[in-house]
């Protein structure tokens, strides 16, 4: 049996591993054209800064491919043939499956903006991306940043550190509020700020300009002129799935593969896991979950399947977690989701950056947790949740909650503040 | 992002490059000029300074290493509660137990004492030479807490109460030797390497102080009213195997390797692979309360944890695969918990008894 996984990522990795853990003998091949290694995605940051070394975002070390006997295979998928069960590859021979997982992640979202392609313009998403940003991060003086969501806050932060000056911007009314309330947005933004970002909300970007091939400025939508040698692009991901655009492959409009809830795709012998990979939601809605937990169980999941088990692929109660420069940030549950009779209780602790946001419905039972600052158990939120326990008793038993390190005081609810603050 | 860490990897002297080498050189020539008093010698130094011996003229600079590196510290990681205190313990231990203490009672005709430090780091505590020169209550001091407190306070808090929060060692190492904490090698052979090394250290430690204790009886007082060998060939080999460590043990690898290899091995050489007495803490912690809880299905598999371990655990491979852990090395330092992006790690003292203290064995490639 010859297993062969596009993607070395969270999700292939884990597939791969799952099979070879429990079919010595098969052949596992892992095709990948961005990196020889697998490598933590989510710490390409510290990489980009000096805190981490290549090395350190390996997860295993450096002997994995040989002791796990994968063959590696560095080109790039541009065809399939799920007729004749093949795989056209750029460079190299195609390779012929018995079964196929499709890992192969997303690459950054770009629109077709005059001036895109200038020398200077870039994205951060993929370890090519990052040797770029870190070359950038050593010879730019100014750059901006357009799009206000994880990855643009995390670049906001390599480039800042390096001692370039940054702007930041953002085309909503504040930054990310498909996560943050006003006032959780206000936290983040004001720690921005006392940082040197020159945050523009409300400004849409237009276009580059450039001179003799480079970026020597931005226009925003209404109009500015901006100076600056380096923009990076972080309005999204996408699918990594063009090349599947003329294969039997079902892809939804947003191009993730639709897979059925084992995983599997509309073609016979080939699994998606991954970012690429379009689920159902828990509300129904079909889209990709693009987080690295979820890659790393649907990973696990695809390689059960592919082995001939039968496992479903169920998602739980939603939780995450980020860091904007030094504030920690959980969540867990439904939160900004607009839920019909939905309320906010918020808090902010005096003079700290350390906020606790429970949505809950009208008859009191908590649905969802927003927090700043401090470390939480998402554990002990999610268990709550499911539980239905009503916001009165997740109040007064709100420090069992609580995962900070030793020595730091418990959560003090200001007093009067139980009663319910409705906005 | 962590802001005293940021290039840590870009930083020459903290990457292994030649200034890092100069660095380790120079500390290998001033361990050496105090250690064996080779020239142009530290003696001479000591006393143009008007100090006693070289040996002030060392703890003051240990000191001065420790309030500077310890400042340093603070500035970096200060932010965190758990470890403003702990540097805090750990300079407060340097400056009033190990160095001013020991001085007063000099000061004072007798000889001096440090109570901050055990056998069998400090192995002539055992020593009926040495121990005898000092009164009863300190005699009783230096057994029951070498024999009693150290296993009762480890198994409560873990082997940190001692290694990242009193040791004179762990002091130098967590506050001038934090910029090298990175450069402790993650391998599995490394790993293997430090169980094999610490316990022979320990083993050799318990048996020269056997030999040391054993030879002590066999002495008697001879006609002329001196003390003397009854078995020459005896004394012979426990005297040899006496200087054999204290040469070994306590000069190379405590001193010159310990400190002198900071710049290229991390600031735990010492402490991970050789020290007596963190073999004996390491064993009781396996079966105590200290334990590294992990935050199910959080991390992102960073790295942050293992890089910036200074004993060389690789964090991350428990917690990618959801694993509370305990091992033997871990000082209980923090570090990993406070520069984790996800706050995925939480040291604790806690008895779990659904989980059995050998967690060694994991899932390393089920993640």
């Amino acid at each position: 049996m010859h297993y062969v996984i596009i993607g070395n990522g969270v999700a292939g990795m884990n597939a791969a591993n799952t099979v070879r853990n429990r079919d010595e003998d098969c052949r596992i091949t892992i095709v990948s054209y961005e990196s020889e290694h697998f490598f933590s995605r989510t710490a390409l940051m510290y990489v980009a800064c000096g805190q981490l070394s290549e090395r350190c975002v390996e997860p295993y070390e450096r002997d994995h491919y040989q002791r796990m006997n994968f063959t590696r295979v560095r080109d790039r998928a541009v065809r399939l043939d799920s007729a004749r069960k093949t795989l056209e590859l750029e460079n190299g021979n195609p390779l012929t499956y018995d079964r196929l997982l499709i890992a192969s992640g997303s690459v950054p979202m770009m629109l077709d903006w005059p001036g895109i392609e200038f020398d200077g313009v870039g994205n951060f998403v993929t370890w090519q991306n990052m040797d770029w940003l870190r070359e950038k991060a050593g010879t730019a003086r100014r750059a901006v940043v357009v799009g206000g969501g994880l990855i643009g806050i995390e670049t906001v932060e390599i480039l800042l550190m390096a001692g370039i000056k940054v702007t930041f911007l953002i085309r909503e009314d504040f930054y990310w509020p498909i996560a943050l309330d006003e006032r959780e947005s206000a936290v983040v933004m004001d720690h921005m700020k006392h940082h040197g970002v020159e945050l523009r909300l409300k400004t849409e970007f237009k276009e580059v300009v450039g001179e003799n091939g480079k970026v020597v400025g931005i226009v925003t939508g209404q109009g500015d002129r901006l100076d600056c040698d380096t923009v990076v692009f972080t309005i999204g991901v996408r699918p990594q799935t063009d090349w599947l655009k003329d294969s039997n492959i079902e892809l939804d409009e947003r191009g993730g593969i639709v897979v059925d809830n084992h995983l599997q795709t509309s073609v016979p012998d080939v699994w998606a896991a991954g970012d690429c990979t379009s689920v159902v939601w828990f509300n129904g809605v079909r889209r990709p979950e693009q987080l690295w937990y979820t890659s790393r169980d649907q990973g696990k999941i695809a390689g059960n399947n592919m082995l001939g088990h039968s496992e479903i692929y169920r998602r739980g109660i939603f939780y995450n977690s980020a860091k904007f420069f030094d504030i920690e940030y959980t969540t867990a549950g439904l939160v900004n989701f607009g839920l019909e009779g939905e309320q906010n209780w918020y808090m902010r602790e005096a003079n700290t950056n350390n906020t606790l946001r429970i949505v809950y419905l009208p008859d009191g039972s908590v649905v969802g947790f927003n927090m700043l600052g401090r470390r939480w158990d998402h554990r002990v939120l999610v268990k709550w949740i499911h539980d239905r326990k009503k916001l009165d008793w997740v109040l007064r038993h709100i420090n069992r909650a609580l995962f900070d390190e030793e020595f730091m005081p418990r959560f003090k609810l200001v007093p009067g503040a139980s009663s319910r603050e409705v906005s | 992002m962590q802001a005293g860490l940021l290039k840590t990897f870009t930083n020459p002297v903290q990457s292994r490059r030649a200034t890092a080498w100069l660095l380790s050189a120079a500390l290998f020539v001033v361990y050496f000029m105090f250690y064996f008093n080779i020239p142009p010698g530290m003696e001479g130094l000591a006393a143009a300074l008007g100090l006693d011996s070289r040996w002030t003229l060392y703890g003051i600079l240990y000191t001065i290493a420790i309030i500077v590196g310890g400042g340093f510290f603070l500035k970096r990681h200060g932010n965190s509660r758990y470890h403003r205190v702990r540097t805090i313990s750990l300079m407060f231990f340097q400056i009033v137990f190990a160095f001013s203490i020991p001085m007063v009672m000099e000061l004072f005709g007798s000889k001096g004492f440090t109570f901050s430090i055990f056998w069998p780091l400090k192995i002539d505590y055992f020593y009926p030479s040495n121990i005898f020169e000092y009164p009863v209550l300190l005699i009783v001091y230096a057994f029951v807490t070498a024999l009693i407190g150290v296993p009762i306070m480890t198994i409560l808090f873990g082997k940190r109460w001692y290694c990242s929060w009193m040791c004179g060692c762990g002091g130098l190492a967590e506050t001038a030797g934090e910029p090298f904490r990175h450069l402790t090698s993650k391998s599995s052979g490394a790993w293997r390497f430090e169980q094999a090394a610490i316990h022979s250290v320990l083993v050799l430690a318990i048996v020269t102080t056997a030999l040391v204790l054993i030879n002590w009886g066999l002495h008697h007082t001879n006609g002329q009213g001196e003390w003397v060998a009854s078995y020459a060939g005896f004394d012979a080999v426990a005297s040899k195997v006496q200087g054999v460590y204290q040469f070994i043990v306590v000069a190379m690898l405590s001193g010159v390797l310990g400190v002198g290899l900071y710049p290229l091995m991390g600031n735990r050489v010492w402490c991970r692979y050789f020290c007596p007495l963190a073999a004996i803490l390491g064993l009781f912690q396996k079966f105590g309360r200290f334990r590294i809880t992990v935050k199910d299905d959080m991390c992102i598999s960073c790295g942050n944890c293992s890089t910036y371990c200074e004993m060389g655990i690789d964090v991350r491979a428990y917690a990618q695969t959801n694993v509370s852990f305990k091992r033997a090395a871990c000082v209980g330092c923090g570090i990993c918990a406070h520069v984790c992006p996800r706050g995925v790690l939480k040291l604790e003292n806690k008895w779990d008894f659904r989980q059995g203290p050998d967690q060694k064995v994991i899932k390393i490639f089920d993640m």
